[in-house]
């Protein structure tokens, strides 16, 4: 057999783990690794680890030459891989999303996915902060996996300044990522499709990003029947808040503290409206408030 | 004013700086943000900064509430952003990517950019695993973005494993990084179009993967006479050194150095070679050995009994069939810097000699098993996104792409904007791609939009018309106009 095959097992001798049920594979050591001397010591005790799911045993590289490495062939937590089928897919909805954009004649836009971690402060407590994936690069730099591509775009946005016209029209297909527990099995990575209308005052432009997505829905059998869009204005809260003369800095806060109304219990809720400053009767006008269903009667309260 | 508008302002005052040159535009910051009481201490000492260059100011976030960020307007160094052109540039590079692995009837896939850091540590000395851009994760977890794509694409076939028949024709279009001091004022970034068939020993997939390349080249209009292929085969270094009795282990090392042969001054390699462990002789038979360009005389030195020659002949004899001798030589020299190669290796350069390697890839018939898989031989390439745009505009073949949309829709009353929606809907309906404008805008200036966008027609929803329930329709490249009733709109 080619000589290159024992030269490089001498310097990487992988145990391969398989961390999920799903792959009931057992990978053995080729024989000619347990016979290579050189390697026989490193080996044998990693000889029991073949095909067994071994995840607590742990083998440390040594500093010089012979390299055991364990390599998973599952996908890091959190991320997926994108066979064939998967590829396939992705592929679709990205077309679809591509399409529905051309149709209302958007440009596409990129960014990187890494980012300066300043982009994403917002000291406002959103869960996107909290779940931010960043780190220091190796120039000790904050930087940060975008969570979201709106700051990137606004960014871009800023860059251009007035070498584009207005109103832009532009829209992005990325990787967004977040870190968080593992412990909740959930995705540290998802792609997502955004359209954005920079430049139109006028909530006509609302009107058209709906449209789109409606347009994407029809495109691929999704109907009124199966899907819904809830709408509202953050100027309701705001016009609430000015009532009570809660002080605007808290405007934020308060929009994410009600954003949780779903997820916390009220009492809940109602403290984290009092720690944030606002009073008894301003919380519970807000709180009546918030449960309008109609536009008819959120007029007649104003 | 929006109320928003100033809470915004609270959390965030950004200072825009423009780091580069190429962008003259000064960002003032607005009076609200002078005249709010609650920053106005912080943003005294900012308000010299409004426009200039100041890199060297810095503002730290106060922990409590007043937040002055520092927002760089330019994306992270070594990265890039794609506004509309570049994107519409790279959609096209990449679809041609796309389109000729659909004409080799290979799938798609990708995987990970983030990847355990495991994975690309090999002990060669390349420089792929110099320049790896590794970091803790908040769980304290070596990872990587990945510097190429190969590794990740055989954890895959590996995870697959019988699930899966060969061979597998695979192909994937990722971004890859890596870090390096800027110094030198290089990307951390590029996309590479990877292409491997796995399960094919025989050399016939190299033949195939370099057909594809060359088919490539060929649909976007360069030609042989501005690319070659030099190729080889690593099994030529390891015949050398077999016959010196060069220990197996120190192979990837020696391949690695030998591709330093073009950077390097010559006594460096040797050094190089000499504490890899190479004897004098040795590394005097390997550099001359190295040094030919002819098959002929490569079977005179090895002799034809070695698979070196062997595969070499046949690669050649194929590409014969296939049509593209031409755009083919061999060339003992090319070794390739990545240290799983294992039989032939090639990479394609432009004649003129004042780019980088075009492409490159080879085979690696043992990367699975130093995984933990087994075995099986395997062979791809990579093609990256930077050098080629540089040969198109060198050679001035740069596909001319402008934004394009057919129609743009405009009402000429606001009382009609819901009009205008439901005509952008009907065309859009039908296939067609509205920009519909969103504002009363004087006739001018969407006239000017139409231009920018290169719009076929332009739709006019009046009055007049619209009570006919027709629409106003000019065919901006010839002036015509008509009127005709929206359902027959097309």
């Amino acid at each position: 057999m080619p000589a290159i095959h024992s030269s490089l097992s001498f310097y990487m001798k992988p145990l391969f783990l398989s961390n999920s049920s799903l792959f009931p594979r057992k990978f053995t050591v080729p024989k000619e690794y347990l016979l290579n001397p050189r390697s026989l010591c490193a080996l044998s005790s990693a000889s029991n680890q073949n095909g067994g799911r071994s995840g607590a045993r742990s083998l440390s590289p040594s500093p010089v030459s012979d390299d055991l490495q364990k390599i998973d062939v599952n996908p890091p937590k959190g991320t997926r891989d994108f066979p064939p089928e998967d590829m396939r897919l992705r592929n679709w909805l990205f077309h679809n999303f591509q399409e529905v954009s051309r149709l209302f004649g958007f440009e596409e836009v990129d960014f990187p996915v890494l980012e300066s971690e300043a982009l994403f402060i917002r000291k406002a407590g959103e869960e996107i902060r909290d779940q931010l994936y960043c780190f220091e690069d190796r120039g000790n730099r904050r930087v940060a996996l975008r969570p979201e591509l709106t700051p990137s775009l606004a960014r871009l946005v800023i860059q251009k300044g007035k070498s584009v016209s207005l109103p832009l029209k532009w829209f992005a297909v990325g990787q967004c990522w977040r870190y968080e527990r593992m412990t909740r099995g959930r995705r540290r990575e998802h792609y997502q499709w955004n359209m954005d209308i920079i430049g139109v005052p006028a909530v006509t432009a609302e009107a058209e990003l709906i449209s789109s997505i409606i347009t994407f829905f029809k495109r691929i059998g999704i109907t009124a029947s199966d899907v819904g869009f809830r709408i509202s204005s953050r100027k309701v809260l705001q016009e609430v808040l000015r009532c009570h003369s809660i002080p605007e800095h808290l405007f934020g806060k308060v929009c994410i503290i009600i954003d949780k109304i779903e997820k916390l219990p009220l009492d809940v809720i109602k403290n984290d409206l009092k720690s944030a400053g606002m009073s008894e009767a301003a919380i519970e006008e807000l709180l009546r408030v918030l449960s309008i269903k109609s536009l008819t009667e959120l007029e007649g309260w104003f | 004013m929006p109320a928003i508008h100033s809470s915004l302002s609270f959390y965030m005052k950004p200072l825009f700086l423009s780091n580069s040159s190429l962008f003259p535009r000064k960002f003032t910051v607005p009076k609200e943000y002078l005249l709010n009481p609650r920053s106005l201490c912080a943003l005294s000492s900012a308000s010299n900064q409004n426009g200039g260059r100041s890199g060297a100011r810095s503002l730290s976030p106060s922990p409590v509430s007043d937040d002055l960020q520092k927002i760089d307007v330019n994306p992270p160094k070594g990265t890039r952003d794609f506004p509309p052109e570049d994107m519409r540039l790279r959609n096209w590079l990449f679809h041609n990517f796309q389109e000729v692995s659909r004409l080799f009837g290979f799938e798609e896939v990708d995987f990970p950019v983030l990847e355990s850091e495991a994975l690309f540590i090999r002990k060669a000395g390349e420089e792929i695993r110099d320049q790896l851009y590794c970091f803790e994760d908040r769980g304290n977890r070596r990872v990587a973005l990945r510097p190429e794509l190969t590794p990740s694409l055989a954890r895959l076939v590996i995870q697959k494993g019988k699930s899966v028949s060969l061979p597998l024709k695979w192909f994937a279009v990722g971004q890859c990084w890596r870090y390096e001091r800027m110094t030198r004022g290089r990307r951390r970034e590029h996309y590479q179009w990877n292409m491997d068939i796995i399960g094919v020993p025989a050399v016939t997939a190299e033949a195939e993967l370099i057909s594809s390349i060359i088919t490539f080249f060929k649909r976007i209009g360069i030609t042989a006479s501005d690319v070659g292929f030099r190729i080889s085969s690593r099994k030529v270094l390891q015949e050398v050194l077999r016959c010196h009795s060069i220990p197996e282990h120190l192979f990837g090392k020696v391949c690695i150095i030998i591709d330093k042969i073009e950077k390097l001054p010559l006594d460096v390699i040797k050094n190089d070679l000499k504490s890899a462990g190479m004897s004098e002789a040795a590394i005097e038979e390997l550099l001359r050995v190295l040094s030919i360009k002819s098959l002929t005389e490569l079977e005179e030195i090895l002799g034809g009994a070695g698979e070196a020659v062997a595969d070499l002949k046949l690669l050649f004899s194929l590409a014969e069939k296939f049509g593209y001798s031409d755009w083919i030589q061999f060339d003992a020299s090319v070794v390739r810097g990545l240290a799983y190669y294992t039989g032939i290796v090639f990479e394609c350069f432009d004649r003129d000699g004042k780019l980088r390697a075009i492409c490159g890839g080879g085979r690696y018939d043992q990367l699975l098993s130093t995984f933990g898989g087994d075995d099986i031989p395997a062979c791809g390439f990579g093609f990256g996104d930077a050098v080629i745009l540089e040969l198109l505009k060198e050679k001035g073949l740069l596909p001319p792409l402008n934004h394009q949309v057919e129609n743009i829709v405009c009402a000429l009353d606001h009382n009609l904007q819901g009009a205008a929606s439901m005509v952008a809907t009907t065309l859009r309906g039908k296939g067609q791609s509205v920009d519909l404008v969103l504002e009363s805008k004087p006739l001018k200036w969407v006239f000017k939009r139409a231009a920018r966008i290169n719009a076929q027609r332009l739709i006019l929803v009046g009055t007049t018309e619209w009570q006919k329930g027709m629409v106003g329709v000019k065919i901006l490249s010839s002036g015509e106009q008509y009127e005709i009733k929206l359902d027959e709109l097309e």
